[in-house]
């Protein structure tokens, strides 16, 4: 192999410099635009500000409390009241009633009117335990005391925590949650199971289509890529569509089946998982045929030959020449699918049943319908992980691999 | 958050073209056929009364849209069409301006759930029971006979969420529309939804988008389904199928409410059109056109018994229903879907 003769880090800057400038633009386009962004609504997976910025008072008077002492002390009502006011004139409450009501849902309607009673003065600061107790039955749970108490500082835990279906107990440790709504875990591993399908299917159609392609005539193999090609100028909704009017009940492929005697009721084939997996196949295929094909077609055809002429199987051949180059394509093409189907969100909504909704649609959820940004960003965190985990993979693969044909 | 709001302007810079003040106001809807109806039968009035012209555009209803909007400075709508529940917290996040006094004197003629402190309703739609009539020459007749699979054999289409979901199964367990949010309130009260479901579970076919449902009754996927009316009337009218809705059985109506956004650079004009929308005679130009109601009582007075009978919310269908409780939903929402799609998963 040829390595550039060994230089200081600065020599081989200058001598770059005018690549550098052009890309420059791109670098602080991206960081500015994508990588900036994206670090700060990930920020908000860990933000308190919202509980921090308004019940600074309350919580500091809850210091030595805890849920075994029962009622809150009376300080910590009379701090309620004043943080809830000031939080009310500066227009936090509603911002502090929605974190609230994530940790102990129902209490949001509460905590607003409360807030507004306290910025208008009429609880009576003689009994401040009385006045908070009347305006609302929320605060007789101590759950939400808890909450307060316990979420003090600059961060928290309570995203990153219930994206992985745990909370923190009243007396401060982590658990799980309750049986019945311990949902992000199986959503994650549902994600990753159908994003690593979709790769393992496209890898393995992928290499005779890619193989053909590869030893076919110019000509031919010009049609053949263009075929490969056209779906990916097509668009991702109309491709999805098209397979729920061929899989439908009434669809031509439950017609054939029909005609041909196969079945004789027509069979459930559309919003299934199998649905769901084929139409992301058909859809992300073309990014793993085209890395195979540019490894494939530097091989010169002679090795195989050789490897066949001195006596090995066509499966052994094949096995221990030909694949292990080909591998750096297989890698990038699966990390590339692999990528892709882990962000999937339309095809799975229109194709898929409600048990084969993936990730990013209840990231969606909350960002759009109950505006839980905290929560999308910890669920996107989780997204990124797993993608990160899967970079990591792909490179030692490819290290292992590069190093066993080396040697 | 100064640099975060910067990035947002350049992120928006591209679709905030509309963001200048010019007499002309930006209206919101939900698209399709149904701005098609506004336009005709609202809009284009204003614009001939007024004079403010009105450019009629769609979205998805994404409170976070709006919100992205206003921390960055460039607010391209001035009025949004949004589901209540939606309106409700975005109106304590005060993504939403008051509603002006004018219309909340009105509110006294409101149907309950089609007016708020930021609001007024620019329609009302409905959850009901649908079979195929074609089909089905005994239909069902309550929620109960939909959980009756022994008397009705076959798959059932739901909605898949909770939403409008945990409604119907305590309906169909007996309780009385206007009840069931004082049951779902209490912690036994979802469970007993849950236990309802439980009883359907194997027999039903979920479903996403209305189209999906729509073509799973046509096909005889399933023998009934739940479904907004409004699909319904408009494959009967335009499709020439016979769906029946079993209003008898009980249904929610849901309201999508007229808001002014925060920071709108036409707020004036956006006001001036909720209260041009606020008197009867205008309000009634759109359930003329479309399946859907509106708000204000006096409305159905003014339309023909043809209009009226396509509507969730006329005299003779309101005594059957009750209003979705937005409230109850914008405090309950992400705890039941995500309890929901956990029962879903098993």
């Amino acid at each position: 192999m040829m390595r550039p003769a060994p230089a200081g880090w600065t020599a081989t800057l200058r001598g770059q410099a005018p690549w550098l400038a052009m890309v420059a633009p791109l670098v602080i386009f991206v960081i500015v635009t994508v990588i900036v962004p994206v670090a700060m609504f990930l920020f908000r997976a860990v933000d308190n500000s919202d509980l921090r910025d308004s019940l600074s008072a309350t919580s500091a008077a809850l210091a030595d409390w805890s849920l075994a002492d029962g009622q809150p002390p009376e300080p910590a009502f009379a701090a309620l009241i004043a943080d809830l006011a000031a939080a009310q004139e500066a227009g936090r409450a509603a911002a502090l009633a929605a974190r609230l009501n994530q940790a102990v849902p129902g209490t949001r309607t509460t905590i607003l009117k409360t807030a507004r009673a306290a910025a208008s003065g009429t609880l009576d600061p003689a009994d401040p335990r009385g006045a908070v107790l009347a305006a609302g039955k929320a605060w007789e749970n101590p759950a939400l005391w808890s909450v307060i108490a316990q979420e003090r500082g600059r961060l928290t835990g309570y995203y990153l925590l219930a994206s992985l279906d745990l909370q923190r107990n009243p007396d401060g440790s982590i658990g799980k949650v309750p049986a019945e709504t311990a949902l992000f875990l199986t959503i994650l591993w549902r994600t990753i199971g159908i994003s690593l399908a979709v790769t393992a299917i496209c890898a393995l159609l992928a290499l005779p289509v890619a193989h053909v392609i590869a030893s076919a005539p110019p000509r031919l193999a010009g049609l053949l890529l263009a075929m490969v090609l056209l779906p990916l100028w097509t668009s991702l909704l109309v491709r999805t569509v098209a397979w729920i009017i061929l899989l439908q009940g009434e669809g031509p492929v439950n017609g054939a089946l029909q005609w041909l005697g196969a079945i004789s009721e027509p069979l459930r084939l559309v919003y299934t998982r199998g649905s769901l997996v084929v139409t992301m196949v058909q859809v992300l295929l073309p990014l793993m045929i085209l890395p195979v094909l540019s490894v494939l077609k530097r091989i010169p055809p002679g090795y195989m030959r050789a490897a066949r002429s001195l006596g090995a199987p066509w499966w052994t051949a094949w096995r221990r020449v030909q694949l292990p180059m080909i591998l750096p394509g297989l890698l990038t093409g699966s990390g590339i699918v692999f990528v892709f189907a882990l962000g999937y969100y339309i095809t799975p909504t229109l194709i898929g049943g409600p048990g084969d909704q993936m990730l990013s649609s209840f990231i969606v959820f909350y960002t759009d319908k109950t505006l839980n940004w905290g929560l999308a960003a910890a669920l996107s965190v989780q997204l990124l992980a797993v993608l990160a985990l899967a970079a990591l993979l792909v490179a030692g693969v490819r290290r292992l691999a590069a190093g066993r044909v080396a040697g | 958050m100064r640099l975060f709001h910067l990035l947002c302007t350049i992120a928006l810079a591209g679709a905030a073209t509309g963001a200048n003040a010019d007499g002309s106001v930006t209206i919101v809807g939900w698209g399709g056929t149904w701005n098609d109806a506004y336009k005709a039968g609202v809009t284009d009035p204003f614009t001939a009364a007024t004079g403010t012209a009105v450019t009629l555009d769609e979205w998805d209803g994404s409170l976070a849209r709006i919100r992205a909007m206003i921390e960055s400075g460039a607010v391209s709508y001035d009025v949004v069409s949004v589901e209540a529940p939606q309106l409700a917290i975005g109106c304590d996040e005060g993504l939403f301006l008051p509603l002006p006094e004018a219309v909340k004197a009105n509110a006294e003629h409101y149907l309950p759930g089609t007016i708020h402190d930021c609001g007024m309703a620019s329609d009302t739609w409905a959850t009901v029971l649908v079979y195929d009539g074609s089909k089905l020459a005994e239909g069902p007749k309550s929620w109960a006979d939909f959980w009756d699979v022994e008397k009705f054999p076959g798959k059932r289409g739901m909605l898949g969420q909770a939403l409008y979901t945990l409604e119907n199964a305590l309906l169909a367990d007996g309780v009385a529309p206007a009840e069931v949010y004082s049951v779902l309130r209490t912690p036994e009260g979802v469970d007993r939804a849950f236990a309802k479901l439980d009883q359907i579970k194997p027999h039903v076919v979920w479903w996403n988008s209305s189209s999906t449902a729509i073509q799973n009754l046509d096909s005889g996927e399933v023998v009934m389904t739940d479904m907004y009316n409004g699909r319904v009337t408009y494959d009967n009218e335009n499709n020439g199928k016979n769906y029946q809705i079993v209003w008898e059985a009980g249904f929610f109506y849901g309201t999508d409410m007229w808001a002014v956004v925060a920071d709108s650079p036409n707020a004036e004009a956006g006001k001036a059109f909720l209260e041009f929308f606020a008197v009867p005679e205008n309000q009634a130009g759109f359930p003329r056109l479309y399946g859907y109601g509106t708000g204000d009582n006096r409305v159905y007075d003014l339309l023909t018994q043809e209009q009226r009978d396509r509507l969730p919310t006329s005299p003779s269908r309101i005594g059957y229903g009750a209003a979705y409780d937005s409230e109850f939903w914008a405090e309950n929402q992400e705890a039941l879907e995500q309890r929901f799609k956990t029962w879903l998963s098993q």
